[in-house]
């Protein structure tokens, strides 16, 4: 492409987006409210996967002993235990020491209750490599002899997994509509450029215009339609997701949200590029029927 | 130069514009194209232009069959004919020295050869003192010059104008010819479609006449003929 033309192109793309200035404002302002909610969402989705991953670390299964198992007993049991393949971590907590952990976290309440009259039983709390192989191993643990009582908060964990999967699934769709819905629009934009511009064309085929040569600036139009849509949500993210994570940390700081500076840079190169490529296939779908002469 | 065999046109609403037409043209000719309104002369130029393709037949221009030009080397065509029209297609709003400059720029020519050729095509229309007014502000007749002179710009050597004269008073239309002639006389071959019977025979150029869609008559210094047949 000659630096000449590339010029031309460019500046006939801005005159046309001033020329129709309220068209191109409408369009932008539609990219915009489109990427900022897609960014918005992948915020959201990118934390609520980032949670989930955080909460699964800390899903452990608890299997009770038996309380009349010889220590002999346990000792098989935990070699049992670290047989399983999926089992990346056993640990032994006797009823003495789960008994000193309740008291710490509950105080007085604990009171009178002596090693002499200790209600609890020994445990072992096992965590998996996996989080999803959380059922599988606590049923296999089950079968265990001399094991009592297996608990891993079954629900919470399967629910957490399917959910998380929903919300991906359907953000997914919903993102896809949206860039539609904007390409679309931005297509009906350049269209109204291109009906205005109509003569121009003509006269432009007249004289041995190339298609492409006439196909460049509307090109250029999508692409700084949707670039200009991109850069202002990508702002308007930085700076809330920054506000909004600052205030998480001091006010819901037990919550594990991603930081700003791991995504900030990547959403907006992916908002920009995005802005983009709706820009450009929009002034292309507008395009496809119009140029036959 | 031109060399056209047996070429036919039938609209997709079943009118046959053109039946059977044969012609040559030879280099530097200057051509009428008369006859009644309906004829099949504006189906004739636009032909030659490559706007849409004959049912049936050749069109040779430039030793090339134009009716089996792929797409893309359409535009390149263009760039070699000159299209004069009834109404201008100026763009309003842009001087006179941008809309001849336009057909250059949208063919990839250097701002070095426009501000060379630009002025050059306003001159032989005549049109210097006015490089600097507004397509909109000018009369009927210099508009038709200034898409003279954007039909010449890129210096083909054939030029196609169909009812240059259509939309303007018997003065005007004799200047507008007057200059087609000085294009001519310059080596472009000329082909124009026209109506106007004054002009025709004061200028006793070769005249093709057609009448529903045949070509019935064709002179050398010939004249226009009210009531062929
Ligand atoms: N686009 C079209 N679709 C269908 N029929 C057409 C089309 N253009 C022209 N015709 C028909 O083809 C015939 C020839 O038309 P054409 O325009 O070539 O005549 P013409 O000699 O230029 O007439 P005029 O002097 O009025 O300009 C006419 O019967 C006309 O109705
Ligand atoms: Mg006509």
């Amino acid at each position: 492409m000659l630096i000449r033309n590339f010029l031309y192109y460019i500046k006939e793309a801005f005159c046309s987006i001033g020329r129709n200035g309220w068209m191109s404002f409408a369009s932008i302002s539609v990219v915009t409210i489109t990427l900022l909610i897609l960014g918005s969402f992948i915020l959201l989705n990118l934390n609520v996967e980032h949670i989930a991953n955080e909460i699964k670390e800390q899903v452990e299964i608890i299997a009770r002993v038996d309380e009349n198992c010889r220590p002999d007993e346990v000792e098989k049991i935990r070699v049992s235990l670290i047989q399983i393949a999926q089992v990346e971590e056993v640990r032994f907590v006797s009823k003495e020491e789960a008994l000193e952990r309740l008291k710490e976290q509950l105080g007085e309440f604990m009171e009178g209750y002596e090693q002499e009259h200790n209600p609890l039983r020994d445990s072992f709390e096992i965590r998996t490599i996996n989080p999803e192989d959380v059922p599988a191993v606590a049923a296999e643990i089950k079968k265990i002899p001399g094991i009592a009582a297996v608990d891993y908060g079954a629900e919470v964990v399967d629910k957490l997994f399917r959910s998380t999967n929903v919300i991906q699934w359907v953000g997914f769709a919903f993102m896809i509509g949206l860039a539609g819905t904007a390409m679309a629009l931005i297509a009906n934009t350049i269209k109204l450029t291109v009906n205005a511009r109509a003569k121009e064309i003509m006269i432009m085929k007249w004289v041995g215009a190339t298609e492409w040569f006439i196909r460049w600036p509307f090109i250029f139009e999508g692409i700084i339609l949707g670039t200009i849509g991109a850069l202002i949500p990508s702002l308007i993210l930085i700076y809330a997701y920054g506000e909004a994570f600052n205030w998480a940390r001091m006010n819901l700081y037990f919550l594990p949200l991603v930081a700003p500076e791991q995504i900030l840079m990547d959403l907006s190169k992916l908002l920009l590029l995005l802005g983009a490529t709706i820009g450009a296939l929009g002034s292309m779908l507008s395009m496809r029927r119009f140029l036959k002469v | 130069m031109i060399e056209i065999q047996n070429l036919n046109m039938v609209y997709p609403n079943g009118v046959k514009a053109l039946k059977d037409i044969n012609l040559t043209i030879e280099r530097s000719e200057f051509v009428f194209v008369v006859g009644a309104s309906g004829a099949g002369k504006s189906t004739l130029i636009r032909l030659m232009g490559r706007e849409f393709l004959p049912t049936s037949g050749s069109i040779r221009v430039f030793n090339k069959d134009i009716t089996r030009l792929r797409r893309r080397e359409v535009p390149y065509y263009r760039r070699k004919i000159g299209v004069v029209f009834q109404d201008f297609r100026l763009l309003e709003n842009r001087t006179v020295f941008e809309n001849v400059a336009f057909a250059m720029q949208v063919v990839g020519a250097s701002p070095r050869q426009i501000r060379r050729q630009v002025p050059e095509a306003l001159e032989m229309v005549k049109l210097t003192g006015k490089a600097k007014r507004k397509a909109r502000e000018l009369s009927g007749g210099e508009q038709q010059r200034v898409c003279l002179a954007r039909a010449i710009v890129n210096k083909p050597s054939l030029i196609i104008a169909d009812e240059p004269t259509g939309n303007l008073d018997p003065e005007t239309s004799r200047e507008i010819v007057q200059l087609l002639e000085e294009i001519n006389l310059r080596g472009a071959t000329v082909i124009m479609a026209t109506h106007d019977k004054e002009i025709v025979d004061s200028m006793r150029k070769r005249v093709i006449t057609l009448s529903a869609g045949k070509i019935i008559r064709d002179e050398q210094r010939g004249v226009y003929q009210q009531h062929a047949h």
